[in-house]
């Protein structure tokens, strides 16, 4: 029972369609450092790629926006409240201090993944940042990693594994509580429970349970206007959900150029 | 033999400086089109005498009229609604513009305001016949954000069609929106939609 990367994402891909100069969406950029010159590239065939985007498959559509109602009552009548009290009670300091420790534990899923995609120095970046922060960064709770030492987080999961092997994303899947997914995602997600710590430390069902929604609602508190933004902002906010789960996971399964090659030539 | 290549050289060297002065060169390329389109933007975005609700009609009025410059609201409405864009006499593609267009400040620029002067970097620039990708990062606490710009040339000039950031597309998303809207509720339906839409984030 964890909080894999794809929750994180999804949270802040939707910050990037709403949220430009909220401070949420921010949280994510794993790009690696700018100050790259201007580059000017006529490699035609991967803008051919870019403009012409895969098609969506979505047979699950009817149960899905089903789906998409509940959760979205859930979060008016349940996350919201629940959130608007922990964040009055729990100050903001506190709360992205919580956020990475829950990222800090969630390292060894990142380590692994990076790992089956053969990023070696993807893998060591993601555990030297283990190591720092959680022993110059308190157990987790600092990230002096990218403060002190300009580690940025790699980020790799299951799901973006299985992309790179080659795997179809499969149908587009939006579950009770855990939101969007793709079937391959899904099988990600199962995979990267078996990474994560919290898996064996938080034996019972319940526990397991109960350190996903800690992490999920400290994730909210930290990004309190994503959802409702996104809401406000599109006529048919299911399908807007969808598009920007899906593009945000290929892009990470393409990963960015730029980001690749800088990492190659560490 | 030397010499003859050196001053061949020197010739090659004077041909690109020539042509990096003309006009005709700074017209060409993306980038150096969309550097003073976001300049003039940030501009107005900092200046404190706009700042503030007080300024608000006036700062969007300034923001909008610039911001049309360098972005291309016809292209991005067009692509919105498809294949069906055709079909439309110009007085409802107008129309369907203008709607766009206010829902796309509506949700964008209240966004923006919160900018406070960070840097933009340039990346790359990638080409294709008349489209380009700017790739551009823009720093927010601490953290990278990518942000790029896709462009098409119209008359020599470089506009906007089409923001991605972190690879997830602008336009994609509400041509997919719409895609379902215009399939049960037609073109009419999609109009009132957006009417209704803008009404409630006046």
């Amino acid at each position: 029972m964890m909080m894999p990367k794809k929750n994180i994402t999804f949270f802040l891909s939707l910050a990037l369609l709403t949220c430009i100069g909220a401070p949420g969406w921010a949280a994510q950029a794993n790009e690696a450092e700018g100050n790259v010159g201007l580059s000017i590239d006529t490699n035609q065939e991967d803008l051919d790629e870019f403009f012409d985007q895969e098609e969506t498959s979505d047979p699950l559509e009817s149960i899905n926006r089903v789906f998409f109602e509940v959760n979205d009552k859930l979060y008016f009548w349940v996350l919201k409240p629940v959130n608007r009290a922990y964040s009055a009670v729990v100050p903001l300091d506190f709360r992205q201090c919580f956020g990475n420790f829950f990222d800090n534990i969630a390292a060894p899923v990142h380590v692994v993944n990076n790992l089956l995609q053969g990023k070696f120095a993807g893998a060591g970046i993601d555990l030297s940042r283990f190591l720092i922060n959680s022993t110059a960064g308190v157990l987790g709770l600092g990230d002096p990693a990218l403060r002190s030492f300009g580690l940025e987080p790699q980020l790799e999961d299951f799901g973006q594994t299985l992309g790179v092997w080659g795997v179809g994303e499969g149908a587009y899947l939006y579950l009770p509580i855990i939101g969007p997914l793709t079937l391959r995602d899904s099988v990600g997600f199962a995979g990267d429970m078996a990474t994560h710590p919290a898996t064996y430390v938080c034996a019972g069902y319940l526990e397991g349970t109960g350190y996903y929604t800690a992490d999920k609602v400290n994730l909210l508190s930290l990004h309190p206007d994503l959802y409702e933004d996104m809401k406000k902002f599109s006529l048919d906010p299911y399908i807007s959900m969808r598009q920007v789960y899906l593009e945000y996971r290929r892009n990470k399964v393409l990963d960015r150029k730029n980001k690749n090659k800088i990492i190659n030539d560490l | 033999m030397k010499i003859v290549k050196s001053i061949y050289m020197l010739f090659l060297l004077f041909v690109c400086l020539a042509s990096f002065d003309s006009p005709a060169f700074a017209i060409s390329g993306p980038t150096e089109q969309l550097k003073p389109t976001l300049k003039v933007l940030i501009d107005i975005l900092v200046d404190p005498s706009l700042k503030g609700d007080e300024h608000k009609v006036e700062r969007r009025a300034k923001i909008m009229g610039h911001v049309v410059k360098g972005f291309d609201f016809r292209e991005m409405s067009q692509r919105v609604i498809g294949k069906e864009w055709k079909t439309l006499p110009p007085e409802k593609q107008d129309h369907f513009q203008a709607l766009f267009t206010k829902l796309l400040e509506n949700a964008y620029i209240g966004k923006f305001e919160g900018y406070s002067g960070q840097e933009i970097k340039y990346l790359e620039e990638r080409l294709k016949d008349d489209r380009a990708i700017v790739s551009t990062q823009i720093e927010n606490n601490g953290q990278d954000i990518p942000v790029d710009y896709i462009m098409l040339k119209k008359e020599e000039r470089w506009m906007v069609y089409d923001i991605n950031i972190e690879g997830v597309s602008l336009v994609r998303n509400y041509m997919e929106q719409f895609k379902s809207i215009l399939r049960r509720d037609k073109f009419e339906g999609l109009v009132k939609l957006l009417e209704e839409r803008n009404s409630t984030l006046e």
